[in-house]
């Protein structure tokens, strides 16, 4: 996360650096190219500019632009001696110590967070994990605890073993995000732990065991300005799971709840962001979480961001806390979204509102949602049927991108079938069936069919099923050979897969058998 | 509506029915992995100078979960590279058709083993002769059987084929409303496109051409003749022109 309040940091990242540097950029660009990818898509970090102004850089000088012209020898050969110098610093005894390590340490923290492709394998080598232990010790300055946080921060936030080289300094990183220390430390030393939360389930793990959850959940309250934004977001790293342990004990912290309340609804979009995917993960991942954010006003809150944002990074997480609330428990629907209810009714609103974005993320989440409330009772379904909505998806399943399609079909099958009856299947809801056919839903269904997706197949299958079963005067096999289902329906005879083979060939025997067409049908 | 089969057993009617119900997912679905790659990338835009390029690559290495697939027809294993691939994939290799019945066939292999089953008295000569006619379906096999009875049963035994599978019967309308509404599709579509007088000409010239221009040659019918519309070489019309007219309104 960088401090984007300083303008001027921001032009070294991109300041041009002539034409010799751009050229070895261009080569290198390939092989790295996997490595970049990878790093942009990890849940890690880096830590480019400092959490405070706390560090005086006094150094104005080109050090402090990005190291794009270094050559990768270089830089490890500094690293190298970077971390001699530190080495030499933590064991001198006599006056001026501090400043010794100090000044180390600041040059390999520069080292580890200008350049794009960090030495961190160097600096590991050279031995700098326990040197940096040695400068978390209790009684440090606050200058020397931030800036070893900071190198620990940026070893972790890349490949995998470097993350795990960090595990001996994590019983002392966590002791600093304690609330006798300073904000600045806390904050640096919680943004490590993130790192290392982010990589896998078991330093979660070690992590929790170590006790991580408590005093980082306590930096979420909030009095406690800035640092609450980090904190929120390596708390979501460290309760992200599979397993639900940590989302339940998080919950239960006492100030916790109030706390997410509070910040959603009053934070900026930034903190907001972050704190609904805690929401997220809580809801996903725990029952008792989602019972008690539902019971304390939590759905409302939700829509109104809903409502009134437009930035897509705050939308996502609270859609999905939407969806996870809603998918996670009868209740929410049931009770809460009762048909009638103003919430509901505003529910729909901000659904439809991100079924009209561009972002196909929210399309594809907010079609979900929908889906699940239309799998509620027949009042909701006759709610999203006569809502604004149902124009909407029915243009969306013939023409959105594949997932979205998916969704929307499962909202408007959902509507058009109710709970199962004393033959063992569903009861169909002709008039929506009807309805939804005639507003030529079909073609969409039989472009499933054709889909690789089994489960799109599927889906497409089962609705066929309704169609050929529910329409009114035998009209459904009719439909469905005007829109080449039969057709469809027939590539599954030398389909691999058994499920949907036997459900097609199936369907085809049993409305289009030998007898079809041969009757008059004017019936 | 058709009358319901006789069945042996009511396995063949048996159908997962469409169940409303809830959908829950963990927060490491893939369903929720496009969202999840978007935060990352949203947070990072501004660190890591991410051009336009190299989001969109990025995101369309989210977008597609269907990357190396193979084409799910028996026998033939085909590796397609997204989602449209599989369309055009099927509509190139897998829709010959019979001009005589007009049922269509996943492989040129099994159309050919269809007209010799049911359409060529040679065949049925030499069946009644004794002699093993009846291939294994599937390719590679060169099995022979006597019956068509003594094949389904290999089919079923060797190849786990399912009982209920019918090769000689796997076109389910009547042969008659098939050919009725195929003439009638193709009418209908020739008449659509050419939108003139000589609509029937018009379009005829517009088929050949659209033939000649197809990739491969498992689209083509095994005979074609051109002229009025009542002609039966001309009830398949290939699945490329059909569409053509059609307007796509997908991606």
């Amino acid at each position: 996360m960088t401090d984007e309040s300083s303008p001027h940091r921001r032009d070294p990242i991109k300041s041009s650096v002539g034409n010799a540097a751009a050229q070895r950029r261009r080569q290198n660009a390939a092989s790295v190219g996997k490595e970049r990818r990878e790093s942009l898509m990890r849940a890690k970090r880096f830590c480019r500019v400092g959490v405070s102004t706390a560090i005086d850089d006094n150094d104005d000088s080109p050090d402090h632009d990005m190291v794009i012209d270094e050559e990768e020898s270089i830089l490890e050969a500094q690293a190298s001696s970077a971390v001699e110098e530190l080495k030499a610093a933590v064991a001198f005894q006599g006056k001026g110590a501090v400043q010794k390590k100090i000044s180390a340490l600041q040059k390999l923290r520069r080292l580890l967070s200008r350049s794009e492709f960090p030495p961190v394998e160097v600096a590991l080598k050279a031995g700098a994990i326990p040197l940096l232990v040695q400068c978390l010790s209790f009684g440090s300055l606050d200058e020397q605890l931030l800036e070893a946080a900071w190198c620990l921060t940026n070893i972790a936030a890349g490949k995998p073993d470097e993350t795990r080289a960090l595990l001996p300094a994590l019983p002392l990183l966590i002791a600093h995000i304690g609330e006798k220390s300073s904000l600045p430390v806390a904050e640096q030393c919680a943004w490590a732990l993130g790192n290392v939360a982010g990589e896998g389930e078991d330093l979660r793990n070690i992590l929790l065991s170590q006790g991580a959850l408590l005093p980082l959940a306590r930096m979420m309250l909030p009095n406690k300005g800035s640092t609450v934004r980090t904190a929120a977001w390596a708390l979501s790293n460290l309760i992200k799971g599979p397993d639900q342990k940590a989302a339940t004990e998080l919950i239960k912290i006492n100030g916790v709840l109030k706390a997410i309340i509070q910040h959603l609804k009053n934070a900026d979009d930034e903190l907001a962001t972050e704190v609904a995917w805690v929401i997220v993960y809580l809801s996903a991942l725990s029952n008792m979480a989602t019972i008690m954010l539902v019971k304390s006003n939590v759905v409302q809150l939700l829509v109104e961001r809903l409502a009134s944002s437009n930035s897509l990074q705050l939308l996502i997480p609270v859609l999905r806390s939407l969806g996870n609330l809603v998918a996670g428990d009868s209740c929410t629907t049931y009770d809460l979204l009762a048909p009638g209810h103003e919430i509901t009714d505003s529910v729909i609103t901000v659904l439809v509102k991100c079924l009209k974005s561009e972002h196909r993320v929210l399309k594809k989440e907010a079609a979900w949602v929908l889906s699940n409330i239309a799998a509620g009772s027949v009042e909701h379904k006759q709610l999203i049927f006569s809502s604004e909505a149902l124009p909407l998806l029915l243009h969306l399943l013939s023409s959105a991108p594949f997932d979205i399609r998916k969704e929307v079909a499962y909202t408007l099958g959902n509507i058009c079938v109710g709970p199962v009856e004393g033959d063992g299947r569903p009861k169909l809801i002709v008039e929506h069936l009807v309805s939804l056919v005639n507003h030529g839903c079909l073609s969409g269904f039989i472009e499933l069919i054709r889909s690789i997706d089994a489960e799109a197949a599927r889906l497409g299958l089962q609705f066929m099923e309704l169609v050929l079963r529910g329409m009114p005067n035998g009209e459904g096999p009719k439909l469905v050979e005007q829109e080449d289902g039969i057709d469809a329906m027939e590539r599954f005879q030398f389909h691999e897969n058994d499920d949907l083979r036997n459900m097609a060939n199936g369907l085809v025997d049993k409305y289009f058998g030998e007898d079809y067409g041969l009757e008059e049908s004017s019936s | 509506m058709a009358m319901d089969v006789e069945s042996s057993s009511d396995e063949r009617h048996w159908f997962p029915y469409w169940s409303s119900d809830r959908r829950r997912f963990h927060p490491d679905s893939p369903f929720f992995a496009p969202g999840n790659i978007e935060r990352e990338l949203l947070a990072k835009q501004i660190a890591l100078d991410i051009t336009e390029d190299e989001r969109n690559h990025l995101q369309n290495l989210a977008d597609e979960p269907y990357r190396g697939v193979f084409c799910p027809i028996v026998g033939c294993g085909a590796s397609l590279t997204s989602l449209m691939n599989f369309e055009d994939h099927y509509r190139a290799r897998h829709t010959s058709s019979c001009s005589v019945c007009s049922r269509v066939y996943p492989t040129s292999r099994l159309l050919s083993i269809h007209v010799s089953e049911a359409h060529d008295s040679f065949f049925q000569a030499k069946v009644a002769r004794g002699f093993a006619m009846y291939e294994c379906l599937v390719e590679g096999c060169d099995m022979k059987f006597k019956s068509y009875k003594d094949r389904h049963q290999h089919l079923v035994d060797k190849h786990k084929f399912p009982n209920s599978f019918e090769f000689l019967k796997n076109a389910h309308q009547s042969k008659n409303l098939r050919q009725k509404t195929q003439r009638k599709r193709a009418t209908h579509k020739q008449e659509a496109a050419a939108n003139a007088m000589e609509v029937e000409n018009e379009a005829v010239d517009g088929l050949v051409s659209a033939i000649s221009r197809l990739s491969t040659a498992d689209s083509t019918p095994s005979s074609i003749s051109f002229g009025r519309r009542h002609t039966r070489g001309l009830t398949f019309v290939p699945r490329s022109v059909q569409r053509e007219r059609s307007s796509e309104s997908k991606q």
